[in-house]
């Protein structure tokens, strides 16, 4: 009877898949268009393949006749949520099927899959799947919890086991969410129910099992002992120890307290044991510097423990808004009757879509609810209500404000929108789970390595946060709480969403130009854009949006708070999940997305400590605004810009888009030809200076927003190892015009050579006397000390020699020190903040000469003391130039041909390449490429 | 005029041993001869030297190198070789084989357009024995009229050079075609080709300046069931077979086995991903309608119908009727009751024809023109979209 039911069930499996492809050709076109054509690409593949399994399983056609009716019964009802449901559908579909295929190989052995890479690709693709469809079920189960839908969450999860091929999917992991529900609620005979579903699916209770067991005891406070130690006692035969519990359990709220409450009543003298597993670096480079510590002490911040702590408040609140508003810099621009009324309209019309958008959602919503006609299907319903309403919809609006006047494509605004509210998702989760107190707590202990106030320490910011960590152990854990969201999660949310939009937000047509009729017209449309032989979904604004966005100016920006700098201290890298913003998820590794394998290669790695060290180091430096240099760049920036000095001009200095009527018979066929390229070219020229303004706009106005503050940039780093600041727009790795506008909070006297520091930094920024010695550049800098100060008092009027150097703005800022510090009454005394950069020459072959000991190689990348910046280009190409003498004294015709041609710059890209790897081929196509570029050079 | 190169007439048609399974259908040609051909009859060479220089070109393409296939082709392209004015655009005809004969069957005025370098001195050898009757260009039909900005040489050129070198004028559209053009479609980015040879088409820029060039083109089988599919046939219905299908009068003149063809040395294999089949070359007539632009549809706006037909058969399963209204809101259900097409028609199944009606309706109307459609042209004219 069972089998009979199965086959049954895989027969309607079958009518799943077929429907759920019928389903996803006829959903609505809003839909990121590339990952979809993947999908349906690869389900094409499968659906052939399946139909070849159908038929081998079409031993009850009967059975299947009123499967189908239902399912396109289903259909019906759904149109409205196709898009989303069928792709989950088809997520769920394809698992199914493959469940449905392995059990029918193993019936017939003889009907094998033919070949063996077919099977073997199917393979790799099953892992990666069941990795997606495990965490789509666990990312269901959690948000489900988390909305507080007890029935749905419990519902979903007896669907799940129930239905056999989707059992195979569930993990311990799984169950214990919803141990956990119970627990909370202390219903210990739900907890049983859950383990007997355990042992049915064949899974081991662990840790985390047998803590929500106890925990639900620890909270009933008539539970006997001997319930307890029976608990206990069925652990220690599944071999696992109570200190395994709280060693290896994420706690939420106070799990770890009633746990702890149920083992104290049968054993009084329990305390759970509290070691640090600190394993030491096992790096040979880095071993000295973590034994050897006697003598060394972690720098202290010029901070107070109390300053910083008010700081973390600060820092904290605003990730608590998870978006911050500041004031653009534009503002300071007068403001035109135009300008007014076209805020004015704005702001109407973004009250009337708040409302639409909250409605049209409420309805999507309640569409969802009614369409669930399957318990064990995914759809998008619990992730619509984690946040509330108007929470979404205040989402949406900031996204329609952040478009570009020439659209997004659909896949990045789809996952840009999913990611927003997985961020805010992460927040409120913390909210709940308690580990804001928390967190508070650890880091107001934690400033005590940083503060300037308190006593010196010798470990490491990593070290002492783990440390404390440990020493309140009691309450919710920090890490691991939250489940990051599978990438296809993102975009589905992300498309749902945008699919609203775009149904629903409109405008007036005649709302600018009275003489067109008046109906409704959507702001966003979606099309399609063709890039070579593929298309591309789109998402675009109207051109009314855009004018009327454009010539508003609107005053304020608003930011995801992870863009913004932090204010207090970043926290220590601790795990590749823990670490910078307080609240806002971050992670080690920047990766494109799909790139599984780099991430779980990180997971495996034995020892991150150096690299979590080296990253605190970097994040704890703290900044401020140079506020002079700032105020000179937003007024060039508010009045037309400059190319010149890199400042983007506003599109009222871009080129008028000519218009010409194509019609017109007098030009022609070249003319309109010429013109339309004209158009073309000045429509490209627009978009890219827009981009370039709204990057200025935003560096600058976060610049700005931070000018009384100071701060810090939280670091990660990308899969080779270089590290980059989080913040996106302003940091200090950014163009000239960035840095310039960033100083060291910290300041320190100049001493005796400070000064002349100074002077060299500014010749080496001016990108002058590159073959000079130090002592060359020092004299230059000071036989030209007039033009400097002349530079620094008046730098926009003035000689504006700063404005020729290589690095201008940093050039002006560094000018402008030199003469604070000339005119102060002792140059050794003066306190600067300012950045002095030193550089490299051929970082790779730096490295290889001193992995080599080469003295020779050493000397010529300047690893050696010199009294002038030597040239290892120079040296090659003398080298070179050697050898083809005596190869030409030979007779050899190449090396006579050569003659004269083998200079610096020939050689240069090759000597350089050479150690990152460039092949011979590669290396000859260079060098030909260089020698073509002369042009004495016979061709 | 070389009459050195006059020999005895059956070698012409010995059957080379290498070919001998080939199966030509039209096997019947043999020896004929135009009667008009007032000049000598030029001998289609040697098969095993002409195959041995085809297949060390260093470019992946094919050749026809069986003097019987040429002759074949020939006889499609002559019956209106009789009328001088027609002239014949060869492209790449590499060893030279079919120049000869069509030349043979009368044509009066071959250009014929090498790519390759390797071939040209052979090919300039033989238009010096004549008399007029053969020009050879280093040039490459299918990369006339680069899109970017950078130095172009041969075989790279602008169309007007050419037509201009050539002294060719611009004729009408209605005027009889000007300039037959024949050769293989390349294998790589076929599609890409035949879309902005279709673009061109439609704004009537490049070759199509200078009247209704005819295209006679061998497209690989499965090219060419895609351009000529029908609506309904969802997977396979797009913008670039409704564009073709629109414009020209298609005709398959010929069909033949990819084994009659000689590929150059660096032969990749042919990918078998598609169910289509695809064991044959098809010799294809893409010859513009002369009505093309008598009713609304003009050079100018037609850049509109390029993308109207591209942004609706992005998917062919969708309502036109919602595309419509997303371009002007409220006029979907209007338009189509004027074209007479049922409110719930889904954009694969729209004629190639229907389309075009479409636009000329859109085009006439004044919600259309003030759509965003007409914005996004021009920024979609040439390098995007050849999708």
């Amino acid at each position: 009877v069972l089998e009979a039911r199965i086959q049954q069930l895989q027969s309607d499996v079958v009518l799943d898949v077929q429907h759920a492809k019928v389903q996803f050709l006829k959903s609505p076109s809003f839909r990121p268009s590339r990952w979809m054509e993947k999908l349906s690409e690869e389900k094409k593949n499968k659906l052939k393949k399946q139909q070849i399994l159908q038929q081998k399983m079409q031993r009850n056609p009967k059975e299947k006749l009123p499967g189908k009716s239902k399912a396109s019964r289903t259909a019906a009802v759904t149109t409205a949520a196709t898009s989303s449901k069928a792709a989950e559908a088809l997520k769920t579909s394809k698992q199914k099927r493959r469940d449905s295929k392995s059990k029918v190989s193993d019936k017939d052995a003889t009907n094998k899959p033919e070949d063996g890479d077919l099977a073997e690709i199917e393979e790799l693709e099953k892992r990666l799947n069941e990795q997606d469809i495990q965490l789509s079920i666990r990312c269901y189960l959690e948000a489900c919890v988390f909305m507080g839908d007890v029935e749905r969450s419990q519902r979903f999860l007896l669907s799940q086991h129930r239905v056999m091929s989707r059992r195979k999917q569930l993990t311990t992991d799984i169950y214990n969410i919803m141990m956990r529900v119970w627990a909370k609620k202390g219903t210990l005979n739900q907890i049983g129910r859950i383990f007997i579903l355990l042992e049915e699916a064949g899974l081991k209770p662990n840790v985390s099992s047998y803590s929500a067991a106890l925990e639900c005891m620890g909270r009933n406070k008539n539970c006997p002992p001997k319930v307890i130690s029976r608990c206990l006692d069925q652990m220690k035969k599944d071999g696992l120890s109570v200190d395994d519990l709280f060693r290896e359990c994420v706690f939420r709220q106070d799990e770890r307290d009633m746990l702890l409450k149920a083992v104290q009543t049968v054993r009084p003298d329990y305390e759970p044991s509290l070691t640090l597993n600190a394993s030491q670096s096992s790096s040979p480079l880095v071993k000295d510097f973590y034994t050897n510590r006697d003598h060394h002490t972690y720098p202290k911040l010029d901070f107070t423990q109390e300053d910083l702590q008010r700081r973390f408040q600060h820092q904290l609140s605003v990730e608590q808004a998870c978006t911050v508003t500041i004031d653009s810099v534009e503002a300071m621009k007068p403001v035109t009757e135009n300008m007014v009324k076209m805020r004015e309209l704005l702001a109407e019309q973004r009250a009337q879509w708040q409302k639409v958008l909250l409605q049209a959602l409420r309805e999507n919503k309640m569409i969802l609810t009614k369409t669930n006609t399957r318990d064990y299907k995914l759809n998008l319903y619990p992730y619509l209500c984690l946040l509330e309403d108007k929470e979404y919809v205040d989402i949406m609006i900031q996204s329609v404000s952040n478009l570009p006047p020439s659209g997004e494509s659909l896949k990045i605004l789809a996952h840009d929108l999913g990611n927003r509210i997985y961020t805010k998702y992460c927040v409120r989760q913390k909210h709940q789970n308690c580990i804001v107190e928390k967190l508070q707590s650890i880091y107001g202990a934690y400033t005590e390595l940083l503060a300037k106030d308190t006593k010196v320490c010798n470990v490491l910011p990593r070290e002492q946060w783990c440390k404390l960590e440990m020493e309140q152990s009691s309450g919710p854990t920090l890490q691991g709480a939250e489940t990051s969201w599978p990438y296809v999660l993102m975009l589905e949310l992300g498309t749902f969403i945008v699919d609203i939009m775009v149904k629903n937000l409109k405008i007036n047509s005649d709302i600018l130009n009275p003489a067109y009729d008046k109906k409704l017209i959507p702001i966003l449309y979606h099309m399609y854009t063709f890039r070579s032989t593929r298309q591309v979904g789109f998402i675009k604004p109207h051109p009314i949006l855009t004018q009327m966005q454009q010539e508003a100016m609107e005053t304020t920006l608003t930011f995801d708070s992870s863009v913004m700098p932090m204010l207090c201290p970043p926290v220590p890298w601790t795990s590749e999940k823990f670490g910078a913003y307080l609240l806002t998820p971050a992670k080690l590794m920047r990766a494109t997305h799909g790139a599984t394998q780099h991430e779980e290669l990180l997971e495996k790695c034995p020892n991150l400590h150096p690299v979590f060290d080296s990253l605190n180091q970097l994040s704890n430096c703290a900044w401020r605004v140079n506020k002079p240099i700032l105020d000179i760049i937003i007024s060039i920036f508010n009045d037309r810009g400059s190319d010149k000095l890199d400042i983007p001009p506003p599109l009222s200095e871009a080129p008028k888009i000519p218009h010409f009527n194509p019609q017109d018979p007098d030009y022609t066929a070249s003319e309109k030809a010429h013109m339309k390229r004209e158009v073309i070219n000045a429509k490209k020229k627009c978009s890219e200076m827009h981009s370039l303004r709204m990057d200025a706009l935003y560096k600058l106005s976060i610049a700005h927003h931070m000018r009384d503050k100071l701060f810090w940039f939280p670091h990660n780093m990308d899969f080779r190892g270089r590290t980059y600041p989080c913040p996106p727009y302003f940091n200090h790795l950014g163009s000239d015009v960035t840095r310039a506008t960033l100083v060291f909070a910290e300041g320190k006297p100049l001493g005796p050579k400070g000064l002349d520091w100074l002077k060299i930094h500014l010749v080496n920024l001016t990108g002058l006397k590159k073959r000079s010695s130090l002592q060359g550049r020092l004299e230059y800098a000071d036989s030209i000390m007039e033009d400097i100060l002349d530079s620094a008092d008046d730098p926009l009027n003035g000689k504006k020699w700063w404005m020729e150097a290589d690095e201008p703005w940093q050039a002006l800022a560094c000018c402008m020190e030199i003469a604070n510090a000339v005119r102060s009454p002792d140059p050794t005394k003066f306190v600067s903040h300012f950045p002095v950069h030193q550089d490299g020459s051929c970082n790779g072959l730096q490295h290889y000469a001193a992995l080599g000991r080469d003295v020779i190689g050493a000397t010529s990348v300047n690893l050696m003391p010199c009294e002038v910046p030597q040239d290892v280009y120079s040296g090659v190409a003398q080298q070179v130039e050697e050898l083809r003498t005596r190869d030409a004294a030979k007779g050899l015709k190449i090396a006579q041909v050569l003659e004269g041609f083998i200079s610096r710059k020939v050689v240069k890209q090759t000597v350089m390449t050479v150690v990152y790897g460039v092949t011979r081929y590669g290396g000859r196509l260079q060098i030909e490429k260089r020698l073509k570029e002369i042009d004495e050079f016979p061709k | 005029m070389g009459p050195s190169s006059h020999q005895p007439r059956s070698e012409r048609t010995s059957p080379s041993s290498t070919l001998a399974h080939r199966n030509l259908s039209a096997a019947a040609v043999q020896g004929q001869f135009r009667p008009l051909c007032r000049y000598n009859y030029l001998d289609l060479g040697e098969v095993e030297e002409n195959l041995r220089r085809a297949q060390a070109s260093k470019i992946m393409r094919h050749f026809i190198v069986n003097p019987d296939l040429a002759n074949v082709v020939a006889q499609h392209l002559v019956p209106d070789l009789q009328d001088a004015k027609t002239i014949i655009f060869e492209c790449n005809p590499g060893p030279g084989v079919l120049t000869k004969a069509l030349l043979n069957a009368g044509a009066q005025r071959v250009v014929a357009l090498e790519r390759d370098r390797t071939f040209l001195p052979d090919l300039q050898e033989l238009e010096s024995r004549l008399d007029g009757q053969l020009e050879v260009v280093h040039c490459d039909y299918f990369r006339l009229d680069p899109i970017g900005n950078g130095n172009v040489k041969p075989p790279t050129m602008f169309t007007d050079k050419l037509f201009t070198d050539l002294g060719i004028s611009e004729s009408a559209w209605t005027d009889d075609v000007p300039v037959k053009v024949v050769g293989f479609l390349p294998e790589r980015n076929g599609r890409g080709t035949l879309l902005k040879m279709v673009y061109a088409l439609f704004e009537r820029l490049s070759v199509y300046r200078y009247g209704r060039i005819e295209l006679n083109l061998f497209i690989n089988e499965r090219e060419y069931t895609k351009l000529m599919s029908r609506p309904g046939e969802m997977i396979f219905y797009r913008a670039f077979g409704v564009l073709w299908q629109m414009a020209c009068d298609i005709q398959l003149l010929h069909k033949e086995p990819w084994e009659s063809f000689t590929v150059s040395s660096r032969q990749s294999a042919r990918n078998s991903k598609s169910k289509l089949p695809n064991d044959h070359l098809c010799l294809v007539r893409l010859r513009p309608r002369a009505d093309l632009f008598s009713s609304g549809l003009t050079p100018s706006n037609a850049s509109t119908l390029l993308m109207m037909v591209k942004q609706c058969l992005a998917k062919r399963k969708v309502k036109l009727i919602d595309r419509l209204n997303v371009w002007s809101p409220d006029s979907g259900s209007k338009l189509l009751s004027e074209l007479g097409l049922p409110e719930d028609i889904l954009t694969g199944n729209v004629y190639p024809d229907e389309y075009l009606r479409l636009f000329q309706l859109m085009d006439k109307s004044q919600e259309f023109t003030q759509s965003w459609l007409y914005e996004e042209i021009l920024e979609n004219t040439q390098r995007e979209g050849w999708g």
